[in-house]
């Protein structure tokens, strides 16, 4: 018992930084929409490290899954606002469909294009994105081009006050208990024959095939998890944060780009990495944006690619090497 | 019943035929050397049997069952083990991980937990000597360690048969004796047949094969016990140039 408790140990960095995010956020005045901005792209980058860490395989479709939960959230909302009775409870219904939404679609692209080889895999997903927003805007499904806004509708469903609440705060505590859940989900399959199965086929797919890994199962599984929870966070920041989802906005390929900036920026596969990332991606852009509005990008580029040709395996990864054995080293995977 | 048969495997990469009608038949237990000139199909022979290419005729039987066609992780749990000619490990797990991934999805990997499996690892760990490398990763070690890494992985899947490509080239003649024997005191101990391909190294056949399959431009040129296939003419002329070592 005393050693699945120790297992569970690098959490802790983890949850703390979450809670003193959480703390600031709700204790200093005006820091709220960073924090919230930071536990968005913490979220994104520890749902994705799932597939892109544990895997290694990019997937350049991922925002595909955020956007198909925000409509799962949309749909639940729009198609049961007349259950006046369901309550809160449309919104439960609303994270189940996005949910069941973004795993089936990962199913239906895993499938096919995680047969396919790293560099395949990668191209071929970046059809996926694009091919699913036209698929929406031409057969003028879920509204198609006009896409849906659904602010009185969750009025409805809520109250005025109760649905402000919501989206000023309460979607972004969701956020953080997603984080918080998928970082929990990640160290549980680092603890378990799926993470070494993982490691393996991120190692050397080959050897692992003939160490009696069925590497397609194990690949299958992290999408779908990874997609689930990018499901999950369309369905909060997107759905419930902003009521309103058009296809160009949640299909845009830059949240796919920042979602590997993150993962590669902390450390791909490590657990606290997605944190670290997060923070330092969503803190510099903040920052730069108010100091030097417009020219973010261009100071932004250069100083990501110094830090990975610095930290090729990103700031936790180098951080979990040099502490490999020490005390704390039990702590910071 | 034989543990592994192989049928008329012929395996070619376009217009080249890597294995050539090779037909075997291997017991449980058993100790076969395969030795080849560079190109003979050995290694292609490994992966045949391994499941990494499927032969385009030919049968290949595992305990009477035509796995033909079946994919390798299939193979690994019914237990086919093997190392690679250049060293694969995991690179960024450790040596322990790497050698409890062979417990996990080997022959055992439906009834041992991960801490089971990490159990058996420091097991092997210590029988192989790898005890202060096991928590480095696999790809800081140097090539033996490597090797020694991926032998024990393989041990690690308790196979009933294990292929060893070249596993112990690089090695110290003095660590090869060592390791022969050591490989052969677990074979026996766990009734695991051992294919290795030892070409460079004719004292590690001699000191552990009790048969001797001789491949040249990927045909069966010589299938028989080791000092009568290490004598014959034809293996001194194609393979050897020259009697063997020793
Ligand atoms: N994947 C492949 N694609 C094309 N040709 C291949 C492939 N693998 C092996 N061959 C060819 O098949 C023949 C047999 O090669 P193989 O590697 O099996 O020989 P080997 O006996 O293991 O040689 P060595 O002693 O050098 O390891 C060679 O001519 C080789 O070039
Ligand atoms: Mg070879």
């Amino acid at each position: 018992m005393k050693k699945q408790i120790t297992k569970y140990y690098p959490l802790i960095p983890v949850y703390a930084a979450y809670l003193i995010l959480f703390l600031i956020g709700v204790n200093v005045e005006g820091m709220w929409q960073l924090v919230a901005m930071l536990l968005f792209y913490c979220a994104l980058g520890q749902a994705f490290n799932i597939f892109l860490g544990m895997t290694g395989y990019v997937d350049f479709g991922y925002v595909a899954f955020m956007g198909v939960g925000t409509y799962g959230m949309a749909l639940a909302i729009t198609r049961l606002v007349g259950f006046q009775g369901l309550g809160l409870g449309i919104i439960v219904i609303g994270f189940f469909l996005a949910l069941v939404m973004s795993s089936l679609l990962s199913v239906a692209v895993g499938a096919v294009a995680l047969r396919l080889r790293g560099a395949y895999f990668a191209i071929a997903t970046i059809g996926v994105n694009e091919g699913f927003r036209f698929l929406i805007e031409g057969a003028k499904i879920w509204n198609g081009t006009e896409g849906m806004i659904f602010t009185a509708e969750l009025n409805r469903i809520l109250g005025r006050e109760a649905a402000s609440a919501l989206s000023t705060f309460w979607a972004d505590v969701m956020v953080l208990v997603i984080a918080a859940l998928a970082a929990f989900v990640t160290l549980f399959y680092m603890r378990s024959k799926i993470g070494y199965a993982l490691t393996a086929l991120r190692e050397d797919e080959d050897a692992a095939k003939v160490m009696g890994i069925n590497v397609t199962k194990f690949k299958i599984i992290a999408f779908i998890t990874s997609s689930g929870f990018a499901g999950l966070i369309g369905a909060t920041s997107w759905a419930l944060k902003t009521p309103y989802v058009f296809p160009p906005e949640v299909f845009e390929i830059h949240y796919t780009i920042e979602a590997i900036i993150i993962v590669l920026l902390g450390g791909a596969g490590t657990l606290l990495g997605p944190v670290i990332g997060g923070l330092i991606y969503g803190i510099s852009k903040y920052y730069l944006s108010i100091f030097m509005p417009g020219f973010q990008l261009l100071i932004f580029a250069p100083i990501i690619i110094v830090i990975i040709i610095m930290f090729p395996e990103g700031v936790v990864g180098m951080l979990k090497n040099r502490l490999k054995g020490t005390a704390l080293g039990r702590f910071i995977i | 019943m034989a543990l592994l048969e192989l049928e008329n495997v012929t395996k070619r990469f376009g217009g080249l035929t890597a294995v050539d009608h090779v037909s075997l038949e291997l017991e449980h237990g058993q100790f076969v050397g395969i030795v080849g000139p560079n190109g003979s199909g050995k290694t292609t022979l490994f992966n045949v049997i391994s499941g990494v290419f499927f032969p385009e005729e030919g049968r290949i039987l595992f305990e009477g069952q035509d796995i033909t066609g079946m994919p390798p992780y299939k193979r690994a749990p019914l237990g086919i083990g093997r190392t690679f000619q250049i060293p694969r490990p995991f690179g960024s797990a450790t040596v322990r991980e790497n050698i409890a991934v062979g417990a996990m999805f080997g022959t055992l990997g439906h009834k041992t937990s991960v801490d089971e499996s990490l159990e058996i690892a420091d097991a092997i760990i210590a029988r192989v000597g790898l005890e202060a490398h096991k928590d480095k990763a696999a790809g800081t070690l140097t090539p033996v360690e490597k090797k020694l890494t991926e032998i024990a992985r393989a041990l690690a899947m308790k196979p009933k048969l294990l292929l060893m490509d070249e596993a112990m080239a690089g090695m110290h003649p003095s660590d090869i004796d060592q390791m022969v024997a050591l490989i052969k005191q677990i074979a026996r101990e766990e009734q695991i047949a051992v294919v290795a391909m030892v070409e460079h190294i004719m004292r590690a056949v001699v000191g552990m094969a009790e048969k001797v399959i001789v491949l040249h431009q990927g045909a069966k040129l010589v299938d028989a016990p080791t000092k009568e296939a290490l004598e014959d003419p034809r293996v001194v002329e194609v393979y050897l140039g020259h009697p063997p070592e020793e």
